[in-house]
């Protein structure tokens, strides 16, 4: 479960797990202009800042990993993975580049598809993060138990849209379990508002939080502070968080609350008060 | 295996070494840049991708600024190695303050290998009925025969059973260092040479590479052209075939001799012939940036000195037999005996038993390897015993005093040796001393004053 050292590379060869916000009603809230983020970096242009840093990172050592996951609204799903294909040295960039967006405009047809049911208009509908973090830490639980040495992991969460309160045990779980197999996860927030969910992945997990001052340097950003690797990080001086919101979403309403009644058995949080809880009876 | 490392960046030294002309020409390349990029230290590398989109020169100070009080060595370290090999340029603004440049060949052709892929000069052949691939097993094996055969030759040409087509003169440099060529005599292996030899192949790839460059010009062939090809090579495809067409004559010659050293398999068609890289070339860039390699390890110590070594390899059975006592050949065992005796004529040689440790490790079996320790943990302190056992004697050159004046004299003599920390031994009785020799000058002046 748990990497010893031993089983590790002596340089920074990473497996970087890159979360890819792919929400469409987010993309599709810049269309309308005015100051939403998606209207100075709509998603065709996010992604070519993306695509060059997935390319930088495989670039830096010839082990290093790369795995994309979309995170849509109703389903997540692997786009693209370095390690199996086949993709060595002629022409990759371009190869590379197509795969993803192959893959992207399938998985955004799914995601659709399994969406069906009353289609929600309003303009804020949470993307699917705790299924995406979970499908990178099993992605890393494979690669861990794969064979006698493996690469250090690391998650990159690209958020755009904002928290959904109702993800957040599922969430938090996920956040432990990473801290647990020492899996940093560093975020990077496009969106308008400061995630409170990938504050408390990065501050607990120790990796970098970060919501971008400023949109169009988005890949400038990211060479600079999520490209390096674990054993350099403890030499740089890398943006530290300024506040972490610690707040729980209730188990009843699934309500982002201030304070609670907590049970005394099972930690379930609650924003009214009960007679009997209702996780443990 | 740290010796990986270290011939590595001597390699790379010898690049930084090249005229800043040439270097800015290799650096037209992507797929050097790319080479270069990931023997850099992981900070060199971060600095490099964080300027690589930075137009303007950032000042030393700022960045500075991006690391760590403690990490400040590491720091220098990049950027020392960084202007060596001209990716930074430094410079110094208006204001006298050193400021850094990315260099903008390496910029615009790195800027470009991310946005749009590197191509290379040449693309493989379709398959069709005239090429037809090898399997990558028999690629391997063929890449370690070849290996194996020049180095069989290269220590011992007797042995070998067929030779390659490198010309004595070429053998002769490959053997500089290695072995000792007194004349009329049959050479012996060096110190160096038994190094070499329990080194990894990667390792041993790049010294002879690294012999080969370095004679390069005598050949008439310029050695950032030939580096440069070398470079491009390990990022062709492996086991794909590529014409030997689109090769100029200088690397057709080169192209001959990695044929040599099993870099590539060439093979001849009807009307045309090719070159498959096989994974020694590809292995040459990886190895610049990364030294474990994943080799099948064949080797099993047990705790009763025995070695069994799972390989039918002659190369193998003459490096255990620097150090240890060969009993049985079989067709795909050779077992051994780790003796004080054999052992001793290893440490004669220059062995370290480090150096053995090292390479049993390294070596080790896939059913040993997972185990703590691989090698039995008696085995191993009984190697570093014997040979601490050849240095029981240490020798010390050293002065004699005596003949005293009186007891006074002797005693004040023994405080100041004492003092500048010489005084091996000493008898009050008989007022005799003995001080280390390089402080005689210091007793002589001071028992003058005494007197």
């Amino acid at each position: 479960m748990s990497s010893a050292p031993s089983k590790l590379y002596a340089d920074d060869v990473s497996l970087v797990v890159v979360l890819l916000d792919v929400n469409p009603f987010f993309w599709a809230a810049g269309a309308s202009g005015g100051n939403h983020p998606a209207a100075t970096l709509p998603f065709s242009k996010f992604l070519k800042h993306v695509i060059p840093f997935l390319n930088s990172l495989l670039l830096l050592n010839q082990l290093n990993r790369v795995v994309l996951i979309a995170t849509g609204t109703n389903s997540c799903g692997y786009i693209y993975d370095s390690g199996s294909s086949g993709s060595e040295g002629n022409n990759r960039v371009p190869k590379v580049y197509s795969e993803i967006l192959r893959n992207l405009a399938e998985f955004v047809e799914n995601d659709r598809k399994v969406g069906r049911g009353p289609e929600r208009v309003a303009s804020s509908v949470p993307s699917l993060l705790s299924g995406s973090l979970s499908l990178a830490l099993c992605y890393i639980q494979r690669v861990f138990r794969s064979g006698p040495i493996h690469p250090q992991p690391r998650i990159l969460c690209l958020q755009a849209s904002p928290d959904g309160p109702e993800q957040y045990v599922a969430v938090m779980n996920a956040i432990f379990s990473a801290q647990r197999s020492m899996v940093p996860i560093d975020s990077c927030v496009v969106g308008v508002y400061h995630s409170a969910f990938l504050q408390q992945a990065s501050y607990i997990t120790g990796g970098v939080y970060l919501k971008l001052p400023q949109l169009d340097g988005l890949c400038q950003y990211l060479l600079a502070i999520f490209a390096s690797g674990l054993q350099s990080r403890s030499f740089l001086q890398l943006p530290k968080p300024a506040g972490v919101d610690f707040r729980a979403s209730c188990f009843c309403h699934k309500k982002t609350i201030d304070m609670g009644y907590v049970c005394s058995v099972c930690l379930s949080i609650f924003c009214k008060h009960h007679r009997r809880c209702s996780t443990c009876g | 295996m740290p010796q990986v490392r270290i011939v590595a960046r001597n390699f790379m030294d010898m690049v930084a070494a090249l005229p800043s002309a040439k270097l800015d020409k290799l650096y037209e390349s992507s797929f050097i840049c790319e080479a270069l990029l990931r023997s850099l230290p992981p900070l060199a590398k971060k600095y490099t991708l964080q300027m690589l989109f930075i137009e303007s020169p950032v000042t030393a100070k700022s960045m500075e600024e991006w690391v760590l009080p403690d990490g400040f060595s590491k720091h220098r370290v990049a950027i020392d190695r960084l202007l060596q090999l001209r990716i930074f340029l430094e410079l110094s603004d208006r204001k006298k303050e050193t400021i850094y440049l990315i260099n903008p060949k390496f910029q615009s052709s790195m800027q470009k290998y991310l946005l749009h892929g590197g191509t290379l000069p040449r693309e493989s052949m379709p398959l069709g009925a005239t090429v037809r691939l090898l399997t990558l097993e028999d690629l391997e094996a063929y890449a370690q025969k070849q290996w194996e055969c020049f180095l069989l030759q290269l220590i011992n040409s007797a042995q070998a059973e067929r030779l390659t087509n490198f010309s004595p003169s070429m053998i002769k440099v490959f053997q500089r260092g290695l072995l000792s060529s007194r004349e009329n005599e049959v050479p012996r292996l060096t110190e160096n040479g038994f190094q070499f030899l329990l080194m990894d192949t990667n390792a041993q790839l790049w010294y002879i590479i690294r012999e080969y460059i370095t004679t390069s010009e005598d050949r008439g062939v310029d050695s950032s052209d030939l580096i440069s090809f070398l470079l491009e090579l390990s990022f062709h495809s492996l086991a794909e075939a590529y014409n030997l067409n689109t090769l100029d004559d200088v690397q057709i010659n080169v192209i001959k001799d990695l044929a040599d050293l099993g870099l590539v398999k060439l093979q001849q068609g009807r009307k045309e012939s090719w070159f498959i890289p096989t994974k020694l070339a590809s292995n040459l860039a990886v190895s610049l940036s990364d030294s474990s390699s994943h080799k099948q390890g064949f080797v099993v110590v047990e705790t009763n000195f025995r070695i069994y070594a799972y390989s039918s390899s002659k190369l193998h059975s003459e490096i255990l037999r620097l150090f240890s006592r060969i009993e049985y050949l079989l067709p795909n065992l050779i077992v051994g005996a780790i003796t004080k005796e054999s052992l001793y004529t290893a440490f004669e040689n220059g062995i370290t038993a480090e150096q053995i440790i090292s390479f049993l490790q390294q070596n080790a079996h896939a059913r040993v390897a997972e185990r703590i320790p691989t090698v039995p943990e008696n085995v191993t302190d009984q190697i570093r015993l014997w040979e601490t056992d050849r240095n029981r004697v240490e020798m010390i050159p050293s002065h004699l005093y005596e003949d005293f004046p009186s007891k006074d004299v002797f005693e004040a003599a023994c405080e100041f040796a004492r003092e500048v920390g010489g005084l091996l031994w000493e008898d009050a009785v008989k007022m005799q001393l003995i001080v280390r020799g390089e402080l005689h000058q210091q007793m002589r002046d001071f028992l003058r004053r005494l007197k």
